[in-house]
């Protein structure tokens, strides 16, 4: 098959990520996409840890006399339909957001990198039949798999991290597993067995850190990717469930209501989940091409 | 060439076959399940085993797998247990909607992919390439649903060019195909310009790619016009890696169009998916997790496939 020859992170989401988000590598320089990708992020993050403080009124708070009520001095970005505030819920939705997204991200790149090193390192078989597992997995969009998922459970938070969790990491494993092997046969590894270390050894002293610039920028356009499929999934009524505020929730509330032309419902919830999630990917590529230019 | 295909099919049938024994596994496994949904949350518990024991869901889990398998050889997908309709039937009517929207949007998104890309090519490093590139990293990083919701807002609300959603008219007794069609611009815009968004940049990168190779310089120098050289040649190489994309995107493009077929109520297989696994409708979802499996196979099938065509050395690898 063509196109093989050069690994991606994912079967297409990777290699497009990789050819759009090179080309801005290209124009902005190493340094620039990765401080335009640092100031978003951290505009979007300060924005859901730091907005409590401005932004006084409480996301439950339901004003009765003003329900859909277009942005004004009191009400910076107006209201939903049984009058809470859209700004309070916005922030709290942001933080709603992250909580779930990033432990989530986290656990998707621990069970990549396990499976992933568990695949390359160990006997034969169990590389056979774990690639196996892995093309299973991968032969369904995730956004499927997790639909399938949850609408089994109708998950809590909790729940939700370990849902995106758990379906997200085939494409970090298959990389780590390329990765471990491509390192397995050079002289360091030989050497650290010569002397007895172990698989395991190797893996955490050896292997790890010499595959460390793969695993960050991947980790990092992990993050991006769960803010996304959590949004999806809110979107759908099947993540962060009412009267708890999430970005994908809002969304869906201004849709319900579009025939009165919400926009206030509608375009703010959206274009936070297009600027983190552009930030994640402008970040992981500052530190791929680093990396790149490094190597 | 053939033998290529068969051990590839013979490996998906592997693949796909641990797929669905997950799915079907993880779907019996989890509590409550289908008798609640049809009944309600508050169905006696006599009434829950009676309909449970009328489903057949009373037998080991192991028998009712091996069952399942076995009618699933047979062609046969079983009813749908809401619905009371048999799967084939029901999955087959949303299967045409999706293939209408997914083909059009596909359709669209390609030639529009090709002509962005060209430019892109052509102007590589200049500001069309990079307005083209900003314009296509902002449609990547967007979500679908929200480039959905907004063209609601706009288009049908706002400024009502386009119906909000559904699949025809209901005040029109016999909708033509002109009233399907009208309904059908805006899920096919939406899917069509986050596909773009991803294959025009990937396309305009090999448009320029091949533009600085030697037979190009070649071509030129022996008098071909630039445009004989871009169209006869260039193209021609271009294409390749987009075709394995195009082959490569289906599944994903697919779904996209899950999240469009529900902000648009359009009754395509996403949205059949939506609603039954909300009400844990098993036979359902597994038929559409296996033919979306079947997809992704296909798809990838088809990239090798067309490559082999276009490019000969491709066949023999």
């Amino acid at each position: 098959m063509s196109g093989t020859t050069t690994p991606s992170f994912r079967p297409i989401g990777g290699r497009v990520r990789r050819a759009i988000f090179s080309g801005v590598a290209e124009s902005l320089g190493e340094r620039g996409t990765l401080t335009a990708g640092t100031v978003l992020a951290t505009l979007v993050v300060s924005f859901c840890l730091l907005g409590p403080i401005f932004c006084r009124a409480s996301p439950y708070a339901i004003h009765v006399g003003d329900a859909y009520y277009p942005p004004s001095s009191q009400f910076f970005l107006g209201t939903d339909q049984i009058g809470r505030d859209e700004l309070a819920r916005l922030i709290a939705g942001g933080y709603t957001t992250l909580a779930v997204s990033i432990p989530a991200a986290i656990l998707a790149f621990i069970v990549g990198t396990v499976f992933g090193f568990s695949a390359g390192l160990g006997p034969i078989w169990l590389d056979k039949v774990l690639m196996r597992v892995l093309d299973a997995v991968l032969a369904l969009p995730a956004l499927i798999l997790l639909i399938f998922f949850a609408s089994l459970l109708t998950p809590s938070s909790f729940q939700l991290i370990l849902l995106l969790g758990l379906t997200s990491w085939p494409g970090l494993a298959r990389l780590v597993r390329n990765e471990a092997i491509a390192q397995r046969g050079r002289d360091f590894v030989h050497a650290s067995r010569q002397c007895g270390g172990g698989t395991f050894h190797i893996a955490w002293t050896h292997l790890l850190p010499v595959i460390a610039p793969v695993l960050v920028f991947n980790g990092t356009f992990l993050v991006g990717d769960q803010i996304l499929a959590l949004s999806a999934l809110s979107f759908l009524g099947l993540g962060i469930q009412p009267p708890e505020a999430s970005w994908g929730g809002l969304l869906q509330a201004g849709l319900n209501l579009v025939v009165v032309d919400p926009w206030w419902m509608i375009v703010p919830a959206g274009v936070m989940i297009f600027l983190s999630i552009a930030a994640t990917n402008l970040i992981g590529q500052g530190i791929l091409t680093r990396s790149e230019e490094a190597v | 060439m053939i033998r290529m295909i068969l051990t590839r099919l013979i490996s998906s049938f592997f693949t796909l076959t641990i797929l669905i024994t997950i799915v079907f596994f993880m779907a019996h496994a989890t509590p409550g399940g289908p008798a609640f949904s049809i009944l309600g949350q508050k169905a006696t518990p006599q009434a829950v085993e009676q309909l449970n024991q009328k489903l057949g869901l009373t037998a080991s889990l192991w028998r009712q797998y091996v069952m399942w398998f076995w009618h699933l050889l047979h062609g046969q997908l079983g009813y749908s247990y809401l619905l009371n309709r048999p799967v084939r039937q029901l999955v087959g009517d949303c299967m045409v909607n999706t293939l209408a929207l997914y083909a059009s949007a596909m359709l669209f998104s390609v030639t529009l992919a090709i002509a962005i890309g060209l430019i892109q090519g052509i102007t590589w490093g200049r500001w069309p390439a990079n307005l083209i590139r900003l314009l296509e990293l902002c449609f990547y990083a967007m979500p679908t649903f929200f480039v959905g919701t907004l063209m609601i807002l706009y288009l049908s609300v706002k400024w009502r060019i386009f119906p909000t959603g559904g699949i025809s008219s209901v005040r029109i007794s016999d909708p033509g195909l002109l009233d399907y069609m009208r309904h059908l611009v805006l899920p096919v815009v939406t899917v069509a310009l986050l596909g773009t968004a991803s294959l025009s940049y990937y396309f305009g990168a090999s448009v320029h790619e091949e533009l600085g190779k030697d037979y190009v310089r070649t071509a030129l120098a022996k008098g071909l016009t630039f445009r004989a050289v871009l169209f006869r040649h260039v193209l021609r190489n271009a294409l390749r890696p987009l075709v394995t994309m195009v082959g490569l995107a289906f599944p994903y493009i697919f779904a996209g169009s899950v999240m469009v077929e529900t902000v648009f109520n359009y009754p395509g297989l996403g949205y059949l998916l939506w609603r039954s696994a909300l009400s844990q409708d098993y036979p359902v979802i597994s038929a559409i997790v296996l033919l979306i499996g079947c997809l992704t196979v296909l798809g990838n099938l088809f990239a090798d496939i067309v490559n082999g065509l276009l490019d000969p050395r491709e066949r023999y690898e």
